[in-house]
């Protein structure tokens, strides 16, 4: 450490001081910043709050499936999808469930998003797992619905990979404040 | 100078698809998309949606053509087919759909008629100028 070392001696020939002399470098201070998540969006696909996310994909429609997939997997999500309403049932099943987020089609044939939703919700608590709807027609009307069923989140299609971002990371940090 | 030909011949074709309004920036998305891991995602989702969307096509002709037309499940096929082409950027596609919704809303059977010829006409206009665009990016990328 380029430093120097001496020791002063009394007439006895013992120590009487010692100086240490160490030389060391400025550098500067490292801080580490822990980001806010609810600051701005210009970090949309922020890896550490979506990186390994347990997602089970619920659309009838392959093309619109396989492109919010595709966005999904971009931010870091793991992805199970299902093509229907009573698939999405059986994968979560009554008791514990791998998946943090149910993403829903809210028009599928047979078994429609809102039903999902409201059988999630009757067996399991109201965040776990947390549920978005997606739809072509997100009005009013069908935010209440929504709300009143318990679903935590919408996403307006056609998906957008800064929209599912954003909708996700609310829903998420929402839950974190309960 | 045939690899720079080819791609000068790609980008000015999908300019030419952006600025006649052909594609809209859904479309831009599934390129973003293509990667290493998905080489050829776009041609694949067109590729899905052309298939399923022929399907939807042919419901909406037979909803059309038989006897009294319920308006409520040709409503329901218009919103499927609609949805797919908003994703995929489809923008004049998309926007035949929306004129068509309205026809079916008013339950004006003749308007749904017209309304679907315009959106048929767009539908191949597209899948051509696409079926080119891709091949042409595919010749591109082997020569690359």
């Amino acid at each position: 450490m380029h430093g120097n070392i001496w020791v002063v001696q009394n007439p006895q020939g013992s120590a009487q001081s010692m100086a240490l002399v160490i030389r060391f470098q400025l550098r500067p201070s490292v801080s580490i910043t822990i980001n806010e998540l609810g600051e701005s969006s210009d970090q949309p696909c922020s890896n550490s709050l979506f990186k390994g996310l347990q997602v089970l994909l619920a659309d009838d429609d392959d093309l619109n499936r396989a492109v919010t997939r595709k966005l999904l997997e971009k931010l870091g999500c793991s992805v199970s999808a299902v093509t229907s309403g009573f698939e999405c049932l059986t994968s979560i099943g009554p008791a514990s469930s791998p998946f943090q987020i149910v993403i829903l089609e809210l028009q599928m044939p047979e078994l429609d998003g809102f039903e999902v939703a409201m059988r999630i919700r009757k067996f399991r608590s109201r965040n776990w797992p947390l549920i978005v709807a997606m739809t072509a027609s997100a009005d009013d009307d069908t935010w209440e619905r929504c709300s009143q069923i318990g679903i935590n989140g919408v996403i307006r299609k056609p998906v957008l990979l800064q929209g599912i971002a954003i909708e996700l990371r609310k829903v998420l940090m929402q839950a974190n404040k309960v | 100078m045939d690899r720079n030909r080819l791609h000068n011949q790609v980008a000015s074709m999908r300019r030419s698809l952006f600025d006649q309004g052909y594609l809209d920036d859904q479309f831009i998305q599934l390129e973003e998309l293509q990667d290493d891991t998905n080489p050829n995602f776009v041609q694949e989702v067109v590729t899905l949606f052309y298939n399923d969307s022929a399907r939807l096509i042919q419901n909406i002709e037979q909803a059309l053509n038989s006897g009294p037309i319920d308006f409520c499940k040709l409503d329901d096929y218009m919103h499927q087919f609609k949805g797919s082409s908003s994703s995929i950027g489809a923008k004049k596609v998309t926007n035949e759909c929306t004129a068509f919704r309205e026809y079916c809303n008013a339950e004006n059977a003749e308007g749904c008629i017209r309304s679907f010829q315009q959106v048929k006409q767009e539908y191949a206009i597209l899948k051509r100028k696409l079926e080119v665009y891709l091949q042409t990016v595919r010749q591109a990328s082997q020569t690359a």
